[in-house]
């Protein structure tokens, strides 16, 4: 009996490295959030979260190079400011880090929806833990019109992904190759309209209720914790009611003594070109993200106690990184990164 | 809870840990508690516990009363009453709306402004199953072929028993019982056939039928777009998408009842190496086909007024002929009841009912000639390409009668049928048949899948004419063994149907 016990026991462990090793496979090429989890415990400095304005905005691979300090991302495409909570709880479990980056592009969108799957984008790369299905749960609970059946799929996302097995690229193997350290190249101009100024509205209009509680939950954890938290409203284009839903986000935060910084209206900021730095309507392309990268790295650095890791060895591989994000630039603009960047650093 | 959903495992893993756990003699309870939770799944109501309780009390106390007055006329008559009572509700609960239709269509035929509602009703899962059990119950006591049961709550097992709520098979109360109330320890042989026997079944359901069912679903669904050759290759494949999910939901019950020390009869035997359509349906649903041979035809053949027309005929048509019409009557019965049971509309009384007796009739009546012919033409027929071709007749044939059973209605099977043959040129529309095959429900990947794993299942299938391939399988060495199951499991979990973005698996059979 104890043999057929102990064989049965083999067999399902060959069966769960298997199955972990299938899945792994199986699931989207890594993401942002994938790189957070393989970066060493407590060896990140600032943690970014949010949509994904976060990890194509923040060159964290750069922002190393120029102030020593690493940066992680738990961030995905529209993700609802619902998960911020349980985001910051993963990171606490995994990293100690000195700030917190929130990105406030979707914190006035309709939670009710789970628009473009941002919730199962975000959710599908946490680690499976109780702070992932609590996460699931917070955000699930104001949606309203996702079919009963599917709800599963959020908590075992091989029910999603196991037919990817027709869509198995080499990055499934290899990694992605287009993320440095979680920051996401970016590389074709879209010329924005409308064009400079973005023409801000200082107008407030009221948040719909679940938004105000989701904020006050999230600005209450952040208070009990003590933690540093910067907030920012990514410089793009929002449509006048999200922009003054904005405003009135802005406001429940500041009166809470949390910073926030809006690049819509930072008069110190004020270098980008529209057409020419994004990547599309919402996105900055390479060049605006390195002169956000710019601005945000050394707020950060001149606003909070930092460590530079730059002569530490156990961090080498934020330098190799930058370099391969150096010669990517090159291979892409067929210019020198180092020129570009001396050409703004004397701006910033 | 569908038999392939994730609930229903985790229903089935926490129900078999808590059954080897608790001490043996309450094994039982913890089946008759799980088969309750299973039963009223989604749909605990008053209604549906009123349902459960119609069928169950009559038929325990009745089955008590008739064992206790055997071989009386009274017996007889409290057997009628058990019958007609769960007859009555099943009718209402699940064919109400055929003789709904049946009226409309006479208001319609006579000109009467006047149409009658459809009724809808909530029943239990598996009513059609435990209706038929539970007669087949009462008939054995009453004809002292086994005893009743004393234990009202084991009886409630008996009728509930979880797994075979979904898509049967048959059970009679004496070859189950001892299997049912026992006791029974974690057999690891037991264990590993179960499991084996489950992952095969979920593969031809989720990975086979339910990938058939894309196509099969698309095509039926819009006939004006997809004619000729499509509609061929649905009416074609329909039967294996039927076959693969009912036998799949079979090999799911039984080797969950394997696991747990209980042995449910087989329901298939390779109906698709059938020579005759009679042949296929002994291999097809035999359970079904049993209970319906000892409770309704047998009896009917039997009956006084059977016997009465027997010998009239016999004296009318002389003995060769006359002996035979009772016999067709009998079994035009039992196969328009046959039809019934499939669902509550004439598309199962003519598909799975009607069509099969009158193929089956001309077998009857053919046969005989047909072997004089192949005798007198020297045609050897057990010879393998005579049997193949027998074999492709009885396919062609069932798939026929089942555009039918696939149907919405009985014009829309007609249409079916006159699409067959229409639109032939299209064929030589390349451009139209590009668009179309690029629309089919299925990408290159998924035919590739399919034809890999309709293969899978052939070659399996002729392995198991050869003899039991578990039996085979755990005879070889561990590494082949386990390279087989892992297999088989990943299968499964890669290339099933299910999830996101695919409906649960709709069970063709489940609805009965």
């Amino acid at each position: 009996m104890k043999k057929k016990i102990i064989k049965v026991i083999i067999f399902l462990l060959i069966f769960g490295i298997l199955l972990h090793y299938v899945m792994k496979i199986l699931w989207y090429p890594p993401t942002a959030v994938s790189y957070f989890y393989k970066e060493p415990k407590n060896s990140l400095d600032v943690v970014y979260i949010g949509s994904s304005n976060a990890f194509i905005h923040f060159n964290s691979v750069l922002a190393y190079n120029l102030y020593g300090y690493t940066t992680g991302f738990l961030s995905a495409d529209t993700q609802p400011i619902s998960l911020a909570k349980n985001l910051i709880k993963e990171s606490e479990k995994y990293q100690n880090p000195s700030v917190y980056i929130i990105d406030l592009a979707t914190s006035t969108e309709d939670l009710k929806l789970d628009i473009d799957n941002g919730i199962r984008k975000t959710v599908d790369s946490m680690k499976f833990s109780k702070n992932r299905i609590e996460a699931i749960n917070e955000s699930l609970k104001y949606i309203k019109d996702i079919d009963k059946k599917d709800y599963i799929g959020y908590y075992f996302s091989f029910l999603m992904y196991h037919n990817r097995w027709r869509h198995i690229s080499p990055l499934n193997f290899t990694g992605n190759t287009s993320l440095y350290k979680g920051y996401q190249f970016a590389e074709s101009t879209t010329k924005v309209v409308p064009q400079n100024p973005f023409n801000w509205l200082d107008e407030k209009s009221e948040l719909p209720q679940e938004n105000t509680q989701v904020l006050k939950e999230l600005i209450d954890y952040i208070k009990a914790n003590n933690l540093n938290v910067i907030f920012v409203v990514p410089i793009r284009y929002f449509e006048p009611e999200y922009n003054r839903k904005l405003n009135k986000v802005i406001e429940i935060i500041q009166k809470n003594n949390i910073n926030v910084l809006n690049f819509n209206t930072l008069e110190d900021f004020n270098e980008i070109d529209f057409s020419k730095d994004y990547y599309n309507s919402a996105h900055l392309n390479v060049y605006g993200a390195t002169k956000y990268t710019l601005y945000l790295s050394r707020y950060i650095k001149e606003h909070y106690d930092i460590i530079n890791h730059k002569e530490d060895e156990n961090y080498k591989s934020w330098n190799s990184e930058y370099e391969r994000f150096k010669a990517k630039y090159k291979e892409i603009t067929k210019q020198d990164f180092n020129e570009f960047l001396m050409s703004l650093k004397n701006r910033y | 809870m569908t038999l392939t959903s994730l609930v229903f495992a985790l229903f089935c893993v926490i129900a078999l840990i808590i059954y080897f756990i608790v001490p043996k003699k309450f094994q039982w309870i913890v089946l008759l508690i799980s088969s309750l939770i299973f039963l009223f799944y989604g749909n605990f109501h008053i209604s549906t516990i009123i349902q459960a309780l119609v069928v169950l009390l009559p038929t325990y106390f009745l089955g008590k009363e008739i064992e206790k007055i055997f071989n009386t006329k009274k017996s007889r008559n409290l057997l009628i009453i058990g019958i007609a009572i769960i007859l009555a509700q099943l009718i209402y609960l699940k064919y109400i709306n055929l003789f709904v239709a049946t009226a409309n269509h006479i208001c319609n035929l006579f000109k009467i402004q006047y149409q009658f509602e459809f009724i809808y009703r909530n029943s239990l899962i598996g009513i059609s199953y435990y209706s038929l059990i539970m007669i087949s119950y009462l008939v054995d006591i009453y004809r002292g072929t086994c005893k009743s049961e004393k234990n009202i709550f084991k009886f409630a097992l008996f009728m509930s028993y979880f797994p075979i709520l979904t898509s049967g098979p048959f059970v009679r109360y004496g070859n189950i019982k001892e299997d049912l109330y026992g006791e029974h320890k974690l057999n690891y042989k037991n264990l590993c056939y179960g499991l084996v026997r489950v992952f095969w079944g979920l593969f031809k359901i989720l990975v086979i039928s339910q990938r058939i069912g894309m196509f099969v679903d698309t095509i039926y669904g819009d006939l004006n777009t997809y004619t000729f050759i499509f509609i061929i290759m649905a009416v074609l494949l329909f039967p294996l998408q039927l076959y693969t999910n009912f036998s799949g939901s079979i090999d799911v019950i039984i080797g969950i009842s394997e696991i747990i020390g209980i042995k449910l009869p087989e329901n298939f035997t390779l109906p698709f190496f059938s020579r005759t359509l009679t042949e296929f349906w002994r291999n097809w649903h035999i359970t079904l086909g049993a209970w319906l041979r000892d409770y309704i035809f047998y009896p009917l053949l039997k009956s006084n007024a059977m016997q009465k027309l027997n010998k009239k005929s016999k004296e009318i048509f002389g003995k060769k002929i006359g002996k035979k019409i009772p016999l067709y009557l009998s079994m035009l019965v039992m196969w328009t009841l046959i039809g019934i049971w499939h669902g509550g509309a004439y598309t199962y009384i003519i598909g799975s009912g009607l069509l099969q007796f009158v193929i089956m009739f001309f077998e009857d009546i053919l046969g005989p000639i047909s072997k004089k012919i192949n005798n007198k033409l020297g045609i050897d027929t057990e010879v393998f390409s005579y049997k193949l071709y027998q074999v492709i007749r009885t396919y062609l044939l069932f798939a026929f009668t089942m555009i039918f059973f696939r149907a919405t209605s009985v014009s829309n099977a007609i249409d079916i049928i006159k699409h067959l043959f229409t639109n032939i040129q299209s064929l030589f529309n390349l451009n139209l048949m590009f668009n179309l095959i690029n629309n089919i429900g299925l990408d290159i990947f998924d035919a590739g899948m399919l034809i890999i794993s309709l293969l899978v299942l052939f070659i399996v299938q002729l392995l198991q004419r050869k003899g039991n391939i578990r039996d085979k399988l755990f005879k070889q060495n561990i590494v082949f063994r386990w390279g087989v199951i892992y297999t088989l499991i990943f299968a499964v979990i890669i290339f099933g149907c299910y999830g996101v973005g695919y409906d649960p698996a709709a069970f063709i059979y489940r609805q009965f």
